[in-house]
C-alpha cells in the first residue's frame, strides 16, 4: 500500500449556460441550464512517502482540481482517494492536520499586520505546541532568509517576501505532505532559487512528501525526481524527468558550421535547416538515423569546421505533448 | 485635451453594469418596494386627511419618486479612490496619460447615465401605473427640473469627490463616506419630505449643499418656486460645486505630493 | 476547550489589531454604524414632531419597538459576521482555505471575523433607545416581563441568524446573493421598526411568514404594550418568537449541513 493512492478518480462540473435577454435571465434563475465539464478523468497514480512530484498541464487541464481533491476541499464523483490511511474529503478535521497547502494565487497571510502575527495565528489554528513552533520558526527564517521582513506588515513585503513567508505559514505545524499549486508566480530569479533550495532541503532533512503543480519547468528541472503529466482531465505521463526525453525526446539536432558554402540538398529521414553563416541544422530522429553514419558522411565527404550535438529543451518537448505532435516512442 | 478615452471609460462602465442584470432587477424591485412603503407610511400619517399644511399625498408620491430616482441615479462610486489607494494600484494609475480625475468623472457618468435609463425610468413608470405621480407643472418648469437634477448630481459628486481625497491620509475611509451618506440620506430630503422638518431645521439646511441635491429639483417640479427663486437656487447648486470642488483639489494636490503607496 | 477558548481570542485579537492599523477609521467605525442605523429613527423622529402618532403609536413606542430591532441585531452580528459576509469568502476563494483547517467549518466562520464596530454601533443604538423609551412607555418592569423580554431578545438574535445562516448557504448553490440579501432582509429591515399594522396585507404576510421581523419586534412589543392594532393578529404570536427563533434556526442549520458536500470550489 502507498502512501498517497489514487484510482479511476473523475470529477465533473456543471458548468451553468446563460441565456440572453430578460427572459433568459429569468430562465436562467429558475430553470438554469447546465453544461457538463469534466475536469478529471479517470486518473490514478501512486506516491510512496517522501516522494516529490511534480504536477504540470496546460491551463485548466485538472490539476488544481486533483490538488483540491487530494487536499479534501472537493469530492470526487467517482473513484477513491487514501492518503496515509485517510479519506480526505470524508475524514477532513483529523486530515488536513498533516498536510500544509501553499496557493501561489492565494495568500493566507493578514494583509494588514505584521508577518509574525500571521503565524502566530497559525500557531493556535493548529494547536502547535510551542517548542515545535519556536524550532519551526527560526529553523524556516533561516533557511528562507526572512529576518528582515518578518515584523513588516504584509502589505508592504514584495511578491517574493510575500511567497516565502506564505509558505512558512502553511508549514509552521509540520504537516507530513505539503501541496504547492505554483509557488513560484511571479517571484523573481533568485527568489525562485531560494524557494526551490528550500523545498529541496526540507524534502531531504524531514523527508516530508511533496506534490507541486508549476507552469515553470525550471521549478521541476530543479526539484522533482518524478513528474505527472495532465492534459484535458487524463494523465498522460508518469515518470522521471530524464524518462521524459527517452519516451518523446528523441530527436536529435546537430549544428554544423562548414569551411565555405556547400550544397548538401537532402539527406535520407533528416531535416536541413539553413542557419546563417555557412551553418545548417540537421534534425532527425535518433532511431531512425545513427549519429555515427550521419557524422561520417559529413565529415568525409565535407569541409567542417564546428559541430554540436543537441537534444531538444524539455520545455519544447513538453510544449510538443500538449500540442498532441509526439507520440509515445 | 483628448475625449475619446472619458468616452470609453464611459462605455465601460455602462456595459460593465449591464452584465449583472440580476441585481439590476433585484435594484429595481428594491426601489419600488421602499418606495411603496414610503407611501403606505403616509398613508398612515395622513389618515385620511387630504392635505396637511398645505402638502397634498400626490406631492408626497411626487417628492419620493423623484427623489428616489434621482438617488439612484446619484450614486458616486465613492470607494473609487481609497480602494485604489488602499491595494497600491494608484501609483500605476497616476502614471497613465490621462487624467485621472476626468475618468473618475467619466466613469461616474456612465454609471449615471445607465441608472437613468434602466433603473429611474422603470421605476417612474411604475410608480405613475400604480400610486400614481404628479405631471411637472409646466413644459418650462420641467427642463428646470432637468437643469436643477443635473447642478444636484454636481453637488453630490463635489461632496464624494471632497470626502474620498481623505484617503491619501486615512487609507481606509469607510466610517467618513457612511458619515457622509447619512447626512445625504437625512438632510436631502430622500427619507422625510423636507417640508416637513420643523422650521428650525429648515432654516439650518439652507445653509447646507444637502438639500440643494434633491429637494431644490423636486421644487422646481412641482412649480413651487418662482422664477427667481429657480434663479437663486440654481446658482446655490453652482457655488456650492464650486467651493465644494475646490476643496477637494486642493486636498488631491496636497494628497498626491504625500503619496504613502502601499504594497510593492 | 482551553485550546478552543485561546484560538477564539487569537481570531478576536488579529481582528482588533487588523482594525486599528487605521485608526482614524478604527473610532469613527462605531460611530458611523451608530449614526447610519441612527438614520431611521431621524427620520421617524422629524416625522413624528409633524404628526404626532402613527396609527396610535407615539414617539416613545416607536423608539421602543426600534430598539428591539437593534438590540437583537448587534447581538447576532459578534457572531454572524462571518455569514453575513460568506458570500465574499466563497467567491475570494477564502473558504477553501477554512475546509484546509482543523477546525469546524461554522466555528471559523463565526469566530474568524466579528465586526465589533457593527455590533457597538446597532447595540449600542439598541440600548440607547430602549433607556430612552422604555420608563414612558408604560410598562410595569417586573420579574416576568423581564424574562419575557430576555427570551425575546435571544429569539429575535436566532431569527436573524437564521436568515443570515440561510442565505450563507445559497452561496453554495448560487455565486451572487447580495442583491437577493438587500431585498429581503436590509431593504425590510428599514421597515421593521415600524408597526406593521399599517402596511399593506401583502407586506404584513411577508413581515410575519416570510422574513419575520414581526416575530423580532412587534410582537414582543405588543406584549407589553397592548396598543389597540393588535387585534388584527392572533394573542398567541406574541408568546411565539423564541420558538420561531429555534425552529427557524433548527431549519437553516440543517439545509446547511445537507449542502455544504455540494460545495465547489470557484476560483482559477
Amino acid at each position: 500500500m502507498s502512501f498517497i493512492e489514487v484510482k479511476n478518480v473523475s470529477k465533473t462540473f456543471k458548468i451553468s449556460k446563460r441565456r440572453s435577454g430578460v427572459p433568459g435571465m429569468l430562465a436562467n434563475l429558475f430553470v438554469p441550464k447546465f453544461e457538463k465539464k469534466e475536469a478529471v478523468k479517470n486518473i490514478g497514480f501512486n506516491i510512496e512517502k517522501g516522494e516529490m512530484v511534480g504536477f504540470i498541464g496546460p491551463n485548466g487541464a485538472g490539476k488544481s482540481t486533483t490538488i483540491k481533491m487530494l487536499s479534501g476541499i472537493l469530492y470526487p464523483d467517482s473513484g477513491e482517494i487514501n492518503v496515509g490511511g485517510y479519506i480526505p474529503y470524508k475524514q477532513r478535521k483529523s486530515y488536513v492536520g498533516r498536510i500544509g497547502v501553499v496557493f501561489g494565487q492565494k495568500s493566507q497571510l493578514q494583509w494588514d499586520l505584521p508577518v509574525i502575527d500571521s503565524f502566530e495565528l497559525m500557531k493556535a489554528i493548529y494547536s502547535v505546541p510551542d517548542d515545535v513552533y519556536k524550532k519551526n520558526l527560526s529553523r524556516f527564517t533561516e533557511m528562507l532568509d526572512m529576518s528582515g521582513f518578518i515584523e513588516q506588515p504584509v502589505r508592504q513585503l514584495s511578491l517574493g517576501q510575500k511567497m516565502r513567508a506564505d509558505i512558512v505559514a502553511a508549514l509552521i505545524h509540520s504537516p507530513e505532505i505539503v501541496f504547492f499549486d505554483e509557488p513560484t508566480i511571479g517571484v523573481d530569479v533568485v527568489g525562485k532559487e531560494t524557494i526551490r533550495s528550500f523545498i529541496r532541503e526540507l524534502n531531504e532533512q524531514d523527508n516530508v512528501t511533496m506534490i507541486f503543480t508549476t507552469h515553470d519547468m525550471q521549478d521541476i528541472e530543479k526539484t522533482c525526481k518524478r513528474l505527472i503529466i495532465i492534459d484535458e482531465g487524463s494523465k498522460v505521463y508518469d515518470g522521471t524527468l530524464s524518462g521524459i526525453r527517452e519516451k518523446y525526446g528523441t530527436s536529435r539536432q546537430l549544428d554544423v558550421e562548414f569551411g565555405c558554402m556547400e550544397d548538401i540538398s537532402s539527406i535520407d529521414k533528416v531535416d536541413i535547416i539553413e542557419l546563417e553563416n555557412n551553418k545548417k541544422r540537421f534534425v532527425f530522429e535518433s532511431r531512425d538515423v545513427h549519429i555515427n553514419e550521419l557524422m561520417n558522411h559529413l565529415l568525409s565527404n565535407y569541409s567542417v569546421r564546428d559541430i554540436n550535438i543537441s537534444e531538444p529543451e524539455i520545455e519544447s518537448i513538453i510544449r510538443r505533448i500538449y500540442n498532441k505532435e509526439v507520440v509515445e516512442a | 485635451m483628448r475625449l475619446s478615452p472619458y468616452i470609453a471609460y464611459a462605455k465601460k462602465c455602462f456595459l460593465g453594469r449591464s452584465a449583472y442584470r440580476f441585481d439590476h432587477i433585484m435594484d429595481i424591485i428594491s426601489t419600488c418596494m421602499q418606495f411603496f412603503i414610503f407611501c403606505e407610511i403616509y398613508k398612515a400619517l395622513y389618515g385620511g386627511s387630504s392635505e396637511i399644511d398645505g402638502i397634498t399625498m400626490p406631492m408626497i408620491t411626487t417628492n419620493f419618486v423623484l427623489a428616489m430616482g434621482l438617488n439612484a441615479v446619484f450614486y458616486p462610486d465613492d470607494y473609487f479612490l481609497p480602494n485604489k489607494i488602499w491595494d497600491g494600484s494608484i501609483a500605476t494609475e497616476l502614471l497613465r496619460p490621462i487624467s485621472f480625475k476626468g475618468r473618475m468623472i467619466a466613469e461616474n457618468l456612465g454609471n449615471a447615465l445607465f441608472s437613468l435609463i434602466f433603473h429611474f425610468l422603470p421605476v417612474l413608470i411604475i410608480a405613475v401605473l400604480t400610486v400614481g405621480v404628479s405631471a411637472p407643472a409646466s413644459a418650462v418648469m420641467f427642463l428646470l427640473f432637468l437643469l436643477s437634477a443635473a447642478l444636484g448630481f454636481g453637488v453630490l459628486w463635489a461632496i464624494s469627490f471632497a470626502v474620498q481625497m481623505t484617503a491619501f491620509w486615512l487609507i481606509n475611509i469607510w466610517s467618513l463616506i457612511t458619515i457622509k451618506n447619512v447626512f445625504v440620506n437625512v438632510l436631502s430630503g430622500s427619507m422625510i419630505p423636507l417640508w416637513f422638518m420643523p422650521e428650525w431645521m429648515r432654516g439650518v439646511l439652507d445653509f447646507t449643499p444637502f438639500s440643494s441635491i434633491y429637494f431644490t429639483p423636486v421644487q422646481i417640479y412641482l412649480g413651487q418656486l418662482s422664477y427667481g427663486e429657480i434663479a437663486l437656487k440654481c446658482a446655490v447648486q453652482l457655488v456650492w460645486i464650486a467651493v465644494i470642488y475646490l476643496v477637494g483639489d486642493i486636498l488631491w494636490k496636497k494628497g498626491q505630493q504625500k503619496l504613502v503607496v502601499q504594497g510593492g | 476547550m482551553k485550546d478552543v477558548l485561546h484560538l477564539i481570542g487569537m481570531y478576536t485579537k488579529t481582528t482588533a489589531k487588523s482594525w486599528f492599523q487605521y485608526r482614524v477609521d478604527a473610532v469613527l467605525k462605531s460611530l458611523a454604524v451608530f449614526l447610519r442605523e441612527a438614520t431611521g429613527i431621524i427620520v421617524i423622529w422629524f416625522t413624528l414632531l409633524k404628526f404626532d402618532d402613527l396609527n396610535g403609536w407615539n414617539i416613545y413606542e416607536m423608539l421602543f419597538l426600534f430598539s428591539l430591532l437593534f438590540l437583537t441585531y448587534g447581538i447576532m452580528i459578534i457572531f454572524f459576521t462571518g455569514l453575513r459576509d460568506f458570500g465574499s469568502t466563497v467567491r475570494s476563494g477564502n473558504f477553501d482555505r477554512f475546509i484546509l483547517r482543523p477546525r469546524g467549518l461554522l466555528f471559523q466562520i463565526i469566530f474568524v471575523n466579528s465586526d465589533w464596530f457593527a455590533a457597538l454601533g446597532h447595540g449600542g443604538l439598541g440600548i440607547t433607545l430602549f433607556l430612552i423609551s422604555a420608563g414612558k412607555v408604560g410598562i410595569r418592569w417586573n420579574m416576568y416581563n423581564a424574562v419575557y423580554y430576555i427570551f425575546t431578545v435571544a429569539g429575535g438574535v436566532l431569527i436573524q441568524g437564521a436568515v443570515f445562516l440561510f442565505l450563507a448557504t445559497l452561496n453554495i448553490y448560487l455565486l451572487q446573493t447580495n442583491s437577493l440579501k438587500g431585498l429581503i432582509y436590509w431593504n425590510m429591515r428599514k421597515f421593521a421598526g415600524y408597526p406593521i399594522s399599517i402596511f399593506h396585507k401583502a407586506i404584513q404576510f411577508f413581515m410575519i411568514y416570510v422574513m419575520p421581523f414581526a416575530f423580532v419586534n412587534y410582537f414582543p412589543a405588543q406584549y407589553l404594550l397592548r396598543k389597540d392594532d393588535m387585534s388584527d393578529y392572533p394573542e398567541i404570536f406574541m408568546y411565539l418568537t423564541p420558538a420561531v427563533g429555534i425552529v427557524m434556526y433548527l431549519i437553516a442549520y440543517l439545509f446547511w449541513r445537507f449542502s455544504i458536500r455540494f460545495y465547489k470550489s470557484s476560483g482559477n
